[in-house]
């Protein structure tokens, strides 16, 4: 599969403080690539480095093929860009920038005016006439991504869209951005892992400058494939007998936590129960998400 | 060029719609009439006071106005237009940048260069729409109640503060460039025009200083003539340039 982005090896120190230290991760033709790390881990920051808006110490970043150089203005129409707090002209009005945005863009004005529709219709501000500086945040979230789709990018690039939004706002931009996303590749930054499970095909997690895993979310899961048991037992006189015969199981909350159980060890712990006829009030499966993963990546 | 004319239309857009239009149109309509207005009145109020003067042993003789008193009100009066104009637009690069209003449509394809330049485009044309509208005022009301012949050089001394208000929007502009807030780009104009006032007092450098330009009752006195400020233009309008064309290159490397 064709990579839309190629971030090699890019490295960035402000004062003394190593923000990237060698970052290099890739992004494939119609994914959402979720860019996963901590507040302050550099997203923000190879995200601006992608658009040429930051200088990088070394290393080299390429969108469809094409080196991407400080200060440069990306071809027209390959990159939109959705800032994590967009802020536009308060005196218009969305259509007034959708305009405005296309204007720049170089978009023939006959179809500019479909494109604004268009648009305006997908993240839900149609009906909006007020200026956009009575917008609440999550209307300006969505007037963000419209904004950024408004050339049909190749790569849109969303810094963190949802982290301010409240559950409604949230699942509004997501859903967006799922509609997006069958037109564009979206790498998607943000530290809020239930977003990233539930649209993205692919993550990379960004830790001390690095990226220090990543890969397709299978590929991500499988990683913590054993999953831990939660056995809360009718009698707690009973915890001894199971601890002498699972000495890996360690008491938490009233609770004998199995770590890393797989199938096979469930099966061993129910039919060591059952011959024993030791009262279960309950046996539970924690199947394991991708904030293990982060805590585990992060050493937390 | 695309780039710049679609965003000259926007700050154009927006300057009306914030008010900030109408607010520099009634400012510099406001200077018009004070003018002549304050020359017209002069009389009327030395009249009320003479006999309070009189009591204090001063005689009041007769007050002659002339359009001269009305021009002489323009010469003061144009510097604080200019300053408040400064202050209005001190902002204009610095608030977008730290805002970051600009980053969308840069990634669009707008150049820094289309971006910067449009907007001193902007100003420019308010200082020259305000000036305009000023400088007319007190002409037809100097034609109107008295004679502007007897006033030398009036257009030229308007042109030499068009062009030094060029200057200083150059170095708002300039400034801009690498500034992060616009009490620095102020500071840094305000630093300038100190600067002037400093190396005008060594006399040789008087005549090739921007600040001659502002000497206008010189010129409406007839002791200076258009030809001895033609130095000191040259200069404004090389520095001008100068001012704006280094702003380029360094917005362009501003992390923005």
């Amino acid at each position: 599969m064709k990579n839309i982005l190629e971030v090699r090896e890019i490295r960035k120190r402000f004062g003394s403080k190593q923000v990237l230290d060698g970052v290099s991760f890739s992004v494939p033709e119609h994914c959402v690539f979720g860019f996963i790390g901590r507040n302050g881990a550099g997203k923000t920051t190879t995200m601006r480095a992608v658009l040429g808006l930051l200088r990088t110490d070394g290393g080299e970043i390429e969108v469809c093929g094409e080196p991407v150089r400080y200060g440069a203005v990306p071809e027209s129409g390959l990159i939109g860009y959705l800032p994590d707090v967009p802020e536009f002209y308060g005196c218009m009005t969305a259509p007034e920038y959708l305009r405005l945005c296309g204007e720049i863009a170089g978009i023939e004005r006959s179809a500019l005016k479909t494109r604004c529709s268009e648009l305006l219709g997908l993240v839900g501000l149609e009906k909006e006439r007020h200026r956009i500086r009575g917008f609440s945040r999550g209307m300006k979230q969505r007037l963000g991504i419209a904004q950024a789709l408004i050339s049909r990018p190749r790569l849109l690039i969303c810094d963190e869209p949802t982290s301010a939004l409240d559950p409604v706002g949230r699942r509004e931009i997501l859903e967006i951005l799922r509609t997006a996303a069958e037109q564009t590749s979206v790498l998607f930054s943000t530290h809020i892992l239930s977003d990233v499970e539930r649209i993205c095909g692919r993550a990379a997690f960004l830790e001390g400058g690095k990226i220090v895993l990543t890969g397709s979310m299978d590929e991500l899961r499988a990683m913590r494939s054993d999953t831990d048991l939660a056995l809360t037992l009718s009698d707690p006189a009973d915890t001894e007998k199971v601890t002498a015969a699972f000495p890996q199981a360690s008491l938490s909350d009233g609770r004998l936590i199995f770590p890393k159980a797989s199938e096979k060890d469930c099966a061993a712990l129910m039919a060591f129960l059952a011959e024993k006829m030791i009262p279960v009030t309950r046996l539970e499966r924690h199947e394991a998400d991708l904030e293990d993963l982060f805590m585990e990546v992060i050493g937390k | 060029m695309r780039g710049f004319a679609v965003f000259f239309v926007k700050e154009l857009r927006e300057l009306l719609r914030t008010k900030r239009l109408l607010i520099l149109c009634c400012l510099f309509l406001l200077f018009g009439i004070m003018n002549p207005a304050v020359a017209k009145l002069t009389p009327k109020l030395i009249g009320l006071m003479s006999e309070e003067l009189a009591a204090q042993g001063m005689t009041v003789s007769a007050v002659t106005v002339t359009s001269m008193d009305s021009w002489v009100q323009f010469e003061k009066n144009i510097p604080f237009a200019l300053i408040i104009l400064l202050i209005m637009f001190s902002g204009i690069y610095t608030f977008e940048y730290s805002r970051g209003t600009l980053i969308p449509l840069l990634t669009k394809g707008l150049s820094r260069a289309a971006a910067v330049l449009s907007k001193c485009a902007v100003v420019m044309l308010m200082w020259t729409g305000g000036l305009a509208l000023c400088f007319g005022l007190t002409y037809f009301y100097g034609d109107f109640y008295w004679d502007n012949s007897a006033v030398h050089s009036l257009f030229f001394a308007g042109f030499c503060w068009w062009l030094f208000g060029l200057l200083m929007i150059g170095c708002v502009v300039f400034f801009s460039s690498f500034a992060a807030s616009s009490a620095q780009v102020l500071l840094g104009t305000g630093a300038v025009y100190f600067v002037m006032l400093l190396a005008g007092m060594y006399g040789r450098a008087k005549a090739y200083l921007p600040t001659r330009l502002c000497d206008s009752l010189s010129l409406f006195r007839g002791d200076l003539h258009p030809s001895d400020y033609t130095a000191a233009a040259v200069v404004t309008a090389a520095l001008t340039a100068a001012l704006i064309l280094a702003a380029l290159p360094l917005t362009k490397q501003r992390q923005i």
